[in-house]
């Protein structure tokens, strides 16, 4: 590798640094109120558009939420100011753990390794087996 | 000298960036970006030059070792060679493009320049890590046995490359109807970057959106369906490694776990799987077209 190639990548990189500081200055971003039921049934029923949604649950700061549908659970999580959804058995779902008072989905997804709701009571009386 | 026209063009990939944030910020465009969005589409893009400089030398070679074996001499000073370079680089993209979407390994090296969920000019920024591994560059090798030298073949390449930059963007929304009819345009590439089913695998062009109108993949940008960005199944993580890697580690998952179907795994559709489980895109659309042709059944 030659000097101007270094010189060229270093001088990308600070460029780089500067437009992400820029964009974060501008907030110019989506804006993501908290999800209420409405909103995260349009959003999960984009993901899985044939599901019938049996309830669904909120994450508590609004970031998130899950749902059921049959044998299968429905995430939904903010990233940034979009949202990633996953479908995962109801049976792993019920025993996702708890980690920094979040409850970790794992849906055993390159794309999406962890999926992190704070649900302030999970698994929810009734459906947990 | 050595002309590369994305060396040339970076300042103006930089500036109009800038330029596309103030203009946002001031509330005079329809532009969106966020932080860390913004930060993985740059530092894939970064990334990309650096890997292109690793492995460029090794396909420059092949290029030029299949041009000591070519069947013209094309040279590179006629203007009917450059009017030909264009047609001829540009179906190569379109098809380079169509498989890079249509064929699992190489999608691997091509997702990461989609998972964006934005649609502005540090998107087209976002490119593959991957790209020289998948081997897709070999598609250009055909042009040099046809007898153009390799350094028009990447000139060609480059400016391809630079044209489709300013399509990215949310901020022009039609152009006129006769530019729309040849070229590639910001609304025909935002079908192409939109996950809506309808939008799904279309819009494959370079610089000459002709090529879709010819081989059946044009779909035109309708105002009353807009369009969402990203993939059909977006990520769920800004970890740049798996932004570069994640559709690679998701095959070696498959191929280790059923390795019986590699020919599967590796060279069917992305969404392919032997037992249906998941879904093409071919599939996806055509759930979608038998929704839309149950709805009015359904509310009848």
């Amino acid at each position: 590798m030659n000097e101007a190639f270094l010189i060229h990548s270093g001088a990308s990189a600070l460029a780089v640094a500067a437009l992400v500081a820029l964009a974060g200055w501008a907030r110019i971003a989506r804006k993501t109120p908290r999800l209420d039921e409405t909103r995260a049934r349009a959003l999960l029923a984009e993901d899985f558009p044939d599901e019938i949604l049996e309830q669904v649950w909120l994450a508590s700061d609004g970031a998130g939420a899950i749902a059921k549908s049959g044998a299968s659970a429905l995430l939904l999580m903010r990233v940034g100011d979009s949202y990633a959804a996953r479908q995962i058995p109801w049976v792993k779902a019920i025993a996702a753990g708890t980690r920094d008072g979040e409850v970790a989905f794992t849906p055993g997804d390159a794309a999406a390794p962890r999926l992190r709701l704070n649900l302030a009571t999970w698994p929810p009386k009734g459906l947990a087996a | 000298m050595k002309f590369d026209p994305v060396a040339l063009a970076t300042p103006f990939f930089i500036l109009t960036v800038i330029l596309e944030i103030v203009l946002a910020r001031l509330e005079k465009v329809d532009a969106r970006y966020e932080a860390k969005d913004t930060a993985v589409s740059l530092t894939m893009g970064l990334g990309s030059t650096i890997a292109g400089v690793l492995i460029g030398g090794a396909t420059f070679a092949a290029s030029l070792w299949v041009y000591q074996h070519r069947m013209f001499n094309i040279p590179m000073t006629a203007i009917w060679a450059w009017g030909a370079i264009f047609l001829l680089e540009d179906l190569t993209y379109y098809w380079f493009h169509r498989m890079s979407h249509e064929r699992r390994i190489w999608w691997a090296a091509h997702v990461n320049h989609h998972s964006s969920q934005h649609y502005n000019l540090g998107t087209a920024l976002r490119q593959t890590w991957t790209g020289g591994i998948a081997g897709t560059w070999a598609l250009w090798l055909p042009l040099s046995f046809l007898g153009f030298p390799p350094a028009m073949v990447a000139i060609e390449k480059g400016i391809s490359l630079v044209y489709q930059y300013w399509i990215h963007t949310e901020t022009i929304r039609r152009l006129p109807p006769w530019f729309e009819a040849v070229f590639n345009t910001p609304s025909h590439h935002r079908v192409h970057h939109a996950r809506n089913p309808r939008y799904l695998d279309r819009n494959y062009a370079g610089i000459l959106i002709i090529w879709d109108r010819l081989f059946g993949t044009f779909q035109p940008e309708l105002d009353e369906e807009p369009c969402r960005y990203g993939l059909v199944k977006n990520l769920a993580t800004f970890n740049i490694l798996r932004v570069a890697f994640h559709e690679w580690m998701a095959i070696a998952t498959d191929l280790v776990r059923e390795p019986r179907h590699a020919l599967g795994w590796l060279f069917g559709p992305p969404g392919w799987s032997p037992d249906g489980s998941r879904q093409t895109s071919r599939e996806i659309k055509q759930a979608w077209a038998s929704r839309i042709q149950e709805a009015p059944k359904k509310a009848a």
